[in-house]
């Protein structure tokens, strides 16, 4: 899988920077203050988003044995699977797009209960959704939580399955936003963003009581007039300036500050409704693009660092928020990790916001020349009016929404990262509330000069380096598991689903599951046995057709079918 | 001769404002499926496929348009776009596959579309759903012209001043104990399995649902209609009053 030139080098900066890992950053106190267990309680495993689980029954000298141990059809077979399951005292939660809600035995696969939302009619709110997708449930206060495409919360009881409470978050009709995001519950409140970051709206998070639904409080991305932030758009475009926090967020009980990344400005191609001149380094359409922290209670915001000021290319900072405790400079640090759309990885402090670092992860980076040491952008290559304007990475992403994962053991990121660019086209179209806002479009170019157009990565968040990189041929849009096996997991949209020596990148072992991978693995154990779990099936909803357009030759299986892996029962 | 006249008229507009329909149907398009997720500009392909010289028949394009194409990404236009909108599009999609002149029907009809509002009504139908208020909006509750959420029974009469407004009786709302939490209520439906009630102590209602053993529902609440009514002063009511005469047919 690694390219003919490539296997000296990369064993060298392992070597380096492996031993420099060690050296200066060793894991603090909190080593698996963010690892997962038995269960996998969370979208992204626990509350600091490692998608790490700190089981080993599975590792190096063994995973050539796994084998499935079940498999589970949903029979929703309309949009794929792509849901992160939820473990939780044995039992899975797993979520469709159109959200029919199964609770199994996670050691089985045997149906314990199965909840169907009602299908929109033609003509009703949701029917018209185009993001029909859903990326996970919640659970606690014992309850499940999940948002609908007609932009619903709903919680049902977890021993049941029987609907509990439902509110709805906004009228579709009018703003146009579903909720694809899984939830997040923090202490007594279900947190929940929406989609909407391309959409003449204004974006927000809502908190709801898990015990009541009662709104709890709602944070607008956008401030509005009189507050601070109001003066960086013009006019009034604050009002459908777009910005939604589209997938789910960290939190961190210590400091009680829970953690999302925001959306793109609207619209995303054409800044001269929205943009205040003058110059492009300073903050610009708040809190757009940006990372945001709010007091978990309130719903107010403690600190903010914008990545992409006036975002012109739909970059989006929406992505997931890595909550890890790392010596930086002889220091131990509370840290937040977070990759922007563009590939542009940003280090902070978690407790204030400071700014501490930045790399950038794609090979092809054009829309930029550079990044300066205090995290400025330099030669901006933006669209432009009447011309198309070729720019890497595009708008799928150097890395789409499927999230990487964090290992306390090696100190590496295990990032999916794409190589594709676009043609940008600038448009001259009024906002319209609730109509897709993008403001011109894009379309995709494979970079000139290559034969793979993705890799996975591991790298080094505190000496920024890349330490390892397995090409791809075509894209990987499935997020990525990391285990104290030292094992990494991912999938590809030809169906194979694959083991990864965690600190060599070494390919261990494959299964082809008979359907492309865009879903979320996760693992987790019951009476000991530990389990490996993917949800497969090509989901075609945006990126998953658009990336398949530039590879014409593909034909990416779609299906609804979780694989749950393990060892043979005799040979643990 | 002036009855024949008369009939020749709207004839002759027709023929004039088809390109008119095609043009109107460019802008719509250009608002909803144009975007780079979806068919791009003059339908050149985005994220979605392309539209431009597919050999598409303007009937498939009006089933697929109004209905969706199941299984994918294409939503169904029919209940998101008005009937008059939707020939549009559909007939600046014909064009697009050499459908040189494309049947327009009911995009024509000028006349036929709902009566023009009073500047007044107007500012009331954007005030009453006015996204600033968040949930403190008339639509939180009443869906009327198509927008907002259904949870009060559609409005059927309308009171006659702000001040009948804001005292309206509401004496379908009930005192409703869930739990031992006592909350006022809108009953939905009291079944074998479970009681449903929207639950109205604050904006949002909730609905909810519960075991019918775990439900105790007494008639009667000191619920207020202008609790939910705060972020609008006297003159945006009897806007939004005015908008109601026009847009509720009992």
């Amino acid at each position: 899988m690694i390219d003919a030139m490539r296997p000296v080098a990369i064993l060298f900066a392992v070597c380096l920077a492996g031993s420099a890992a060690l050296a200066q950053n060793t894991p603090g106190p909190n080593l698996n203050a963010g690892a997962t267990h038995a269960d996998w309680p969370n979208y992204g495993g626990s509350s600091f988003s490692w998608r790490y689980s700190a089981l080993n029954q599975i590792n190096t000298t063994n995973v050539k044995k796994l084998l499935p141990a079940w498999i589970f059809q949903t029979g929703d077979y309309t949009e794929n699977l792509q849901a992160t399951p939820i473990v939780m005292n044995g039992v899975m939660y797993i979520i469709t797009p159109r959200a029919q809600v199964f609770a199994l035995d996670a050691a089985t696969g045997r149906v314990i209960w199965h909840y169907k939302y009602p299908t929109a009619r033609p003509g009703r709110p949701g029917s018209q959704a185009a993001f029909v997708q859903n990326r996970g449930v919640a659970v606690g206060a014992g309850k499940v939580f999940f948002g609908t495409n007609d932009n619903f919360v709903v919680a049902l009881d977890e021993k049941t399955g029987l609907e509990s409470w439902k509110v709805s978050v906004d009228d579709p009709k009018q703003c146009g936003c579903n909720i694809t995001a899984a939830p997040l519950v923090v202490k007594d409140k279900v947190i929940v963003g929406g989609s909407g970051g391309d959409g003449a709206h204004r974006g927000y998070l809502t908190a709801f009581d898990t015990k009541t639904g009662h709104f709890a409080w709602r944070w607008y991305v956008i401030p509005g007039p009189g507050e601070k932030g109001n003066e960086t758009w013009k006019g009034d475009s604050w009002k459908l300036g777009g910005g939604a926090p589209w997938m789910t967020g960290s939190y961190d009980p210590e400091l009680n500050l829970v953690y999302w990344g925001t959306g793109n400005a609207g619209g995303d191609f054409n800044d001269t409704e929205r943009f205040v001149g003058p110059g492009k380094n300073h903050d610009s359409n708040l809190y757009t693009a940006s990372v945001v922290a709010l007091d978990a209670d309130t719903g107010k915001l403690r600190w903010y660092h914008q990545e992409v000021p006036d975002d012109e290319w739909d970059f989006d900072s929406a992505y997931e928020c890595i909550l890890m405790d790392r010596v930086v400079n002889g220091r131990m640090r509370k840290l937040l990790v977070h990759m922007n759309k563009s590939g542009l990885t940003f280090v902070l402090d978690r407790v204030t916001g400071e700014f501490m670092g930045v790399f950038s992860v794609p090979e092809v980076r054009t829309w930029i020349s550079g990044v300066t040491e205090d995290g400025k952008l330099v030669g901006r290559r933006e669209p432009q009016a009447g011309k198309v304007v070729n720019t890497c990475p595009s708008a799928a992403g150097a890395k789409s929404w499927n999230s990487m994962a964090y290992s306390p053991l090696t100190g590496y990121l295990y990032i999916p990262v794409n190589e594709l660019c676009n043609d940008l086209t600038s448009a001259d179209t009024p906002a319209l509330e609730g109509r897709f806002h993008a403001n011109g479009g894009f379309s995709f170019k494979l970079p000139p000069g290559r034969t793979t157009y993705s890799h996975l990565d591991a790298w080094d968040p505190i000496t920024r380096k890349r330490i390892w990189s397995m090409p791809y041929k075509y894209v990987l849009l499935a997020s990525v598991l990391a285990t104290s096996g030292d094992l990494v997991f991912t999938g590809d949209p030809e169906g194979d689903f694959f083991a990864l020596d965690a600190r060599t990148g070494a390919k261990l072992w494959n299964y082809q599951t008979g359907a492309g991978n865009r879903g979320s693995a996760v693992s987790y154990s019951v009476n000991g046995r530990q389990f490996i779990a993917t949800p497969t099936g090509w989901q075609q909803s945006i990126t998953g057709t658009q990336t398949a357009g530039v590879f014409p030759d593909q034909t990416w299986r779609q299906g609804s079918t979780l694989v749950v892996f393990a060892l043979p029962e005799d040979s643990k | 001769m002036r009855g024949l006249a008369l009939l020749l008229l709207p004839a002759l507009a027709c023929a004039q404002s088809v390109p008119d329909v095609v043009a109107r149907g460019e802008k719509i398009f250009n608002q909803t499926c144009a975007t780079g997720y979806c068919h791009g500009s003059k339908g050149s392909a985005g994220g979605a496929p392309r539209l431009v010289a597919r050999g598409f028949d303007q009937a498939y394009i009006n089933t697929t348009v109004t209905r969706g194409l199941p299984g994918t990404a294409m939503p169904a236009f029919g209940g998101a776009l008005d009937r008059r909108d939707l020939t549009a599009v559909v007939a600046y999609v014909a064009t697009l596959n050499g459908i040189t002149n494309p049947s327009v029907g009911v995009a024509l009809g000028a006349g036929s579309a709902a009566p023009a509002l009073s500047p007044n009504a107007e500012r009331g139908r954007d005030l009453f759903s006015e996204a600033t208020r968040s949930f403190g909006r008339c639509s939180t509750c009443h869906e009327v012209g198509g927008i907002g959420i259904q949870v009060a029974t559609p409005i059927s009469a309308v009171p006659a001043d702000v001040q009948a407004l804001r005292n309206l009786a509401t004496p379908q709302v009930h005192t409703a104990v869930l739990d031992g939490e006592s909350v006022p209520a809108l009953i939905v439906s009291e079944g074998k399995r479970r009681t449903i009630v929207y639950d109205l102590t604050s904006a949002p209602p909730v609905l909810r649902s519960q075991d019918p053993g775990t439900v105790k529902i007494t008639d009667g609440s000191n619920w207020k209609h202008s609790a939910f009514m705060a972020s609008y002063n006297d003159s945006e009511l009897a806007a939004i009053l005015d908008y109601l005469r026009a847009a509720v047919h009992p």
